[in-house]
């Protein structure tokens, strides 16, 4: 087992999800953090995922008990030197993640593959700073990762066969179904969502419907599960328009552009479901507050 | 001939090595938690005390490569020479309609029991993954897949067919498999010994009461009913497991929790059943435990999970037009006598008439427990589903050599 451990580094949301989703399938995954507070708050607050989605009839105890002996809580960078997978998952930022990358290139051995979870960041960049451009790859899991079955499986420009095969294998096994990216700002997912999202902001900054009205317009003319207001919330508003300026930066195209209303909201901290208020009210657990005098009105 | 017979799930490999000539158990053990740490070899050879082997057990072919070194080795061992494992008879679950009956496994079989992941996606891919094993590591003597489905196969249509459009049965052969094939096959058969009958000539219903459960209609030899379908889901009320319901409960809870697919399954699957009633255990000893301390929900466990069996067995002999005899097997139906008892209670109207002293002693041992004046036997016998298993891949082997 040693000489293949998988190890993620970042113990924020994605990483999280992502070592709850690999050790639900029987696998051991350590799960680093720069402190050994956030590492086992990391493993705490997986332990109180599972409480929801045993709540949920999703999982039961003694499967919560077998997922958490299967992930290790580790502060100490060197444990990648016996890992066959490493998986980034700190947050979006470009220098952070060049720095990350340079020293585990220089910990881990040479068959080592590098995965990235990042969203919107160039993995052909992050290639750039270590020897082994071939065995660095995007895996872009979705929030919440253990429910979402989908993962975008990017190549950068130097990404191998080998290494593309054995991360689509690693992604079959962890019963996700993969989709081939090649490297471009947003993949598929948030290049399309975005727009979108964005486009529903609009509606409801010009009055044209209320936010309610907007989403039952999306979730039953079309099929969505969530209408897009109430998935810009739970994704989190300033997340959408940090992709939005990423996406502007990378490509220069006004339909990247955020909606004023968006950076209103931001900029007076209502972030969606994290905060309570985003375009719709949520309670401390989260659960959206049935109220409509308590969403969002636009005056014109 | 020798003959090691394995039950591979998905982290554990379950073994038995037993010697044909006297069909004597030589060693047993288990290899569990494969691929993760703490991988350990749990070995008990027949006239040794039990060994416990630990190491980086990583995959299938390692923990055979485990077995076989123990079968071998000079302080916990019972063979001198590998050559002594003479064939390997391998617990498949899902037989699907393509095989009635055991097969000696070659290429071809192999991508059929592949094919039919399908069907059960829990548990045929771990049973691929030790038949690959032992193929490594044993490449030269036989390797015989016995089914938990074949049992079944003599069902008739209006048994296995489902009130559903016929097409679903054709497009994504959606009808009634059922389970425990082995195990239902070797206590009806022993039912037969017992009463000194031939297989072909007695009226049996078996009823295997363990962690799963299920009862089956065995009418002269053949089973023509058992009350799990595609899956094992259905039927009788189980540890975890609800068993039979209306299927439109599960759209109507799907609905209103808002549960995805996999929710609603686990909901039935694993919150269900004595635990999910009880909310105690899944156990039926602690189940017992708790009703006779007064816990209500305990006691409505215990009752809904032996009046879903009554209603069975009423059921089953009207479907046989009679019954000679009533098996009890598996952990619950070999050992405890308060399930049997109020299993059969007010069933005397069809013969069915236990003798509570007998049924009191017999625990864990083959017992004749009817009164003398019954018209149906009552028996507790307990299963060897491996010895079915070995048997079948002796049978096999020998008319192969003919």
């Amino acid at each position: 087992m040693a000489k293949n451990r998988i190890v993620i580094v970042g113990a924020g949301i994605m990483g999280r999800g992502i070592a709850e989703t690999i050790a639900s399938t029987g696998t051991e995954v350590i799960l680093l953090d720069r402190t050994a507070a956030r590492a086992i708050q990391g493993i705490e607050k997986i332990g109180e995922d599972i409480d929801h989605e045993i709540e949920k009839w999703g999982l039961t105890v003694s499967e919560k008990k077998a997922i958490l002996a299967r992930i290790a809580p580790s502060t100490d960078l060197q444990v990648v030197k016996e890992a066959g997978i490493v998986i980034e998952a700190i947050p979006d930022k470009k220098r952070q993640k060049l720095e990350l990358f340079k020293k585990l290139d220089d910990l881990c051995p040479d068959h080592t593959i590098f995965i990235t979870n990042t969203a919107t960041l160039s993995i052909s960049e992050l290639a750039a700073v270590t020897h082994r451009p071939d065995k660095i790859i995007g895996l872009h899991f979705l929030n919440p990762v253990p429910k979402i079955p989908l993962v975008e499986i990017i190549r950068g420009l130097k990404t191998s066969d080998a290494t593309y095969n054995k991360v689509r294998e690693f992604a079959d096994q962890l019963g996700k179904t993969s989709v081939l990216v090649y490297e471009y700002p947003g993949y598929v997912t948030t290049r399309i969502i975005v727009p979108l999202l964005n486009e529903a902001m609009h509606v409801l900054m010009e009055g044209v419907s209320t936010a309610d009205d907007i989403d039952t317009a999306m979730k039953l003319g079309y099929g969505f599960n969530i209408g897009p207001l109430a998935l810009a919330d739970m994704m989190g508003l300033d997340v959408v328009m940090s992709w939005m300026e990423n996406l502007l930066n990378e490509l220069s195209e006004h339909k990247y552009n955020p909606c004023p209303l968006l950076r209103k909201m931001v900029r007076a901290g209502q972030l969606g479901v994290k905060t309570g208020q985003g375009f719709f009210k949520y309670d401390s657990e989260g659960n959206r507050v049935k109220e409509s005098s308590e969403e969002v009105r636009v005056k014109s | 001939m020798k003959i090691l017979v394995v039950n591979c799930g998905s982290s554990s490999v379950k073994y038995q090595f037993i010697d044909m000539q006297n069909e004597f158990v030589m060693a047993k053990g288990m290899v569990s938690r494969i691929g993760m740490s703490g991988s350990v070899l749990t070995h008990k050879p027949h006239d040794r005390s039990e060994v416990k082997v630990t190491g980086d057990i990583l995959d299938h072919i390692i923990a055979i490569q485990y077995i076989i070194s123990i079968l071998l080795s000079e302080n916990h061992g019972v063979i001198k020479d590998k050559k002594e494992i003479e064939a390997v008879g391998h617990r498949v679950v899902h037989g699907g309609e393509k095989f009635a009956e055991s097969v000696m496994i070659d290429g071809d079989v192999l991508r059929i029991i592949r094919d039919l992941i399908d069907l059960a996606p829990l548990h045929n891919p771990h049973n691929i993954r030790g038949i690959n094993a032992c193929m490594k590591a044993l490449p030269d003597i036989p390797q015989v897949a016995v089914f938990d489905t074949a049992f079944h196969q003599t069902m008739a249509p209006v048994a296995y067919l489902y009130g559903i459009p016929y097409v679903m049965y054709k497009r994504h052969s959606v009808r009634r498999y059922g389970f425990h094939g082995p195990s239902h096959y070797f206590v009806s058969q022993r039912a037969a010994a017992m009463l000194n009958k031939g297989y072909d000539e007695i009226r049996t219903i078996t009823c295997h009461l363990g962690n799963g459960a299920s009862v089956t209609a065995v009418n002269r030899g053949k089973s023509v009913d058992t009350s799990m379908g595609f899956t094992p889901l259905e039927g009788l009320l189980m540890g975890t497991r609800c068993g039979d319901m209306d299927p439109a409960v599960i759209l109507h809870i799907m609905g209103r929790e808002e549960l995805s697919l996999h929710e609603a399954n686990t909901l039935m699957n694993k919150h269900s059943g004595l635990s999910g009633i009880s909310g105690v255990s899944s156990d039926m000893r602690e189940i017992i435990e708790a009703m006779n301390e007064g816990h209500t929900n305990a006691r409505v466990a215990f009752e809904i999970y032996c009046y879903r069996l009554r209603k069975y067995i009423g059921a089953y002999t009207a479907a046989m037009g009679g019954l000679d005899a009533l098996v009890f097997t598996a952990g619950v139906g070999e050992n405890s006598a308060v399930v049997r008892e109020k299993c059969v209670e007010n069933l005397e109207f069809l013969g069915i008439k236990i003798d509570p002293e007998k049924n009191r002693a017999a625990v864990g041992k083959e017992m004749d427990i009817s009164s003398p004046d019954a018209g149906v036997r009552t028996l507790s016998i307990p299963t060897n589903e491996e010895l079915v298993i070995a048997r079948d891949t002796l049978r096999l082997i020998n008319s192969q050599s003919q």
